[in-house]
């Protein structure tokens, strides 16, 4: 993987949800879903436009505007969606943080993973 | 999955609050770069629930936006040769009217102040400028709104009595050379805008 292809965990965030929401990934959608992602911690919609903005830049996403709706006030949504690159990385870094918990769970045991999973695994498969 | 979410947030058929005050979508819009307006207004309109809430919403996203778009079209190499520019410009003009203010103390850092705004000016001017091929005329109007606020700031600076306000004339002339070499470089160096060119 390329420098330009490394996300930092907000941007992993924001990856997920364009990935999750499929043709309905858009500002606010995506606000919402980043907000669940990241649990109790406070996102501001600000912080999603700048970061969609930098994944665009580096070629990660890609955006398009659609047709005016009445309940935007007449105006158009910016729809995104994961190019191929943008799937790269969020599978890399699925496997960094994969290989992260795998060496957690061997050395705090599996005892401790099955209580993780019951104070935060929760709506995780 | 989208409708889902909408449905949370309390956008769904049974819940509809109006939509924002036409003031403050105009405030809002008026300090959104037009590149990103439609979509801005768009999405917090989308999230209306009452004024307060679009006040905050606007607080936190606006700024963003403004700072994102100065990333994507602000060339730091460009913004540095303005900068060295507009420095020499008002160094020349001091040497002209004032010979005296570049060998007082902090004489030097004072003939900076103004160059420093004009930048800061500059990188908004080029964040703010309508989306699309920019026109031949665009870099002069460009500097000349940058360097015709500095010489409005530098003027209340003045008006206040502030100690590092330049005097008028080495404003004038200085800020006159820094706008033609702007514009040059403007010319030469036309925004770098990453703006998505469309995906579908």
């Amino acid at each position: 993987m390329t420098k330009a292809d490394s996300i930092g965990q907000f941007e992993q965030l924001v990856l997920t949800a364009i990935l999750t929401l499929y043709e309905e990934a858009y500002g606010v959608t995506i606000h919402a879903k980043v907000q669940d992602l990241a649990g109790a911690k406070a996102v501001s919609l600000g912080a999603v436009y700048v970061t969609l903005d930098r994944l665009e830049d580096k070629g990660l996403i890609s955006s398009w505007l659609t047709d005016p709706t009445p309940e935007r006030g007449g105006r158009a949504k910016r729809c995104y969606r994961l190019e191929a690159v943008g799937e790269r990385a969020l599978e890399e870094s699925a496997a960094t943080a994969k290989r992260v918990w795998d060496s957690i769970v061997r050395v705090w045991g599996k005892e401790w993973a099955r209580r993780w999973r019951k104070e935060w695994g929760k709506g995780t498969a | 999955m989208g409708e889902t979410l909408a449905q949370r947030m309390g956008q769904g058929d049974c819940v509809m609050p109006g939509r924002p005050p036409r003031a403050l979508e105009a405030i809002v819009g008026f300090l959104t770069p037009p590149a990103c307006r439609e979509v801005v207004l768009g999405d917090l309109h989308e999230r209306y629930r009452s004024p307060m809430q679009y006040i905050s919403d606007a607080w936190y996203a606006v700024p963003c936006v403004v700072y994102s778009r100065i990333r994507r079209t602000a060339d730091p190499g460009v913004l540095l040769m303005d900068a060295l520019l507009l420095y020499v410009a008002f160094m020349a003009a001091a040497r002209q009217f004032d010979r005296e203010l570049l060998y007082s103390r902090l004489g030097l850092m004072r003939l900076a102040i103004p160059a420093g705004i004009a930048v800061v000016m500059l990188a908004l001017a080029d964040a703010y400028a309508r989306p699309g091929r920019p026109t031949a005329l665009r870099p002069l109007m460009q500097a000349t709104l940058g360097v015709g606020l500095t010489g409005v700031a530098q003027t209340a600076f003045s008006a206040a009595g502030f100690s590092f306000a330049l005097p008028l004339w080495i404003v004038l002339a200085g800020g006159s050379f820094g706008v033609v070499g702007v514009s040059i470089i403007g010319m030469l160096f036309p925004p770098d805008d990453h703006r998505p060119r469309g995906a579908g």
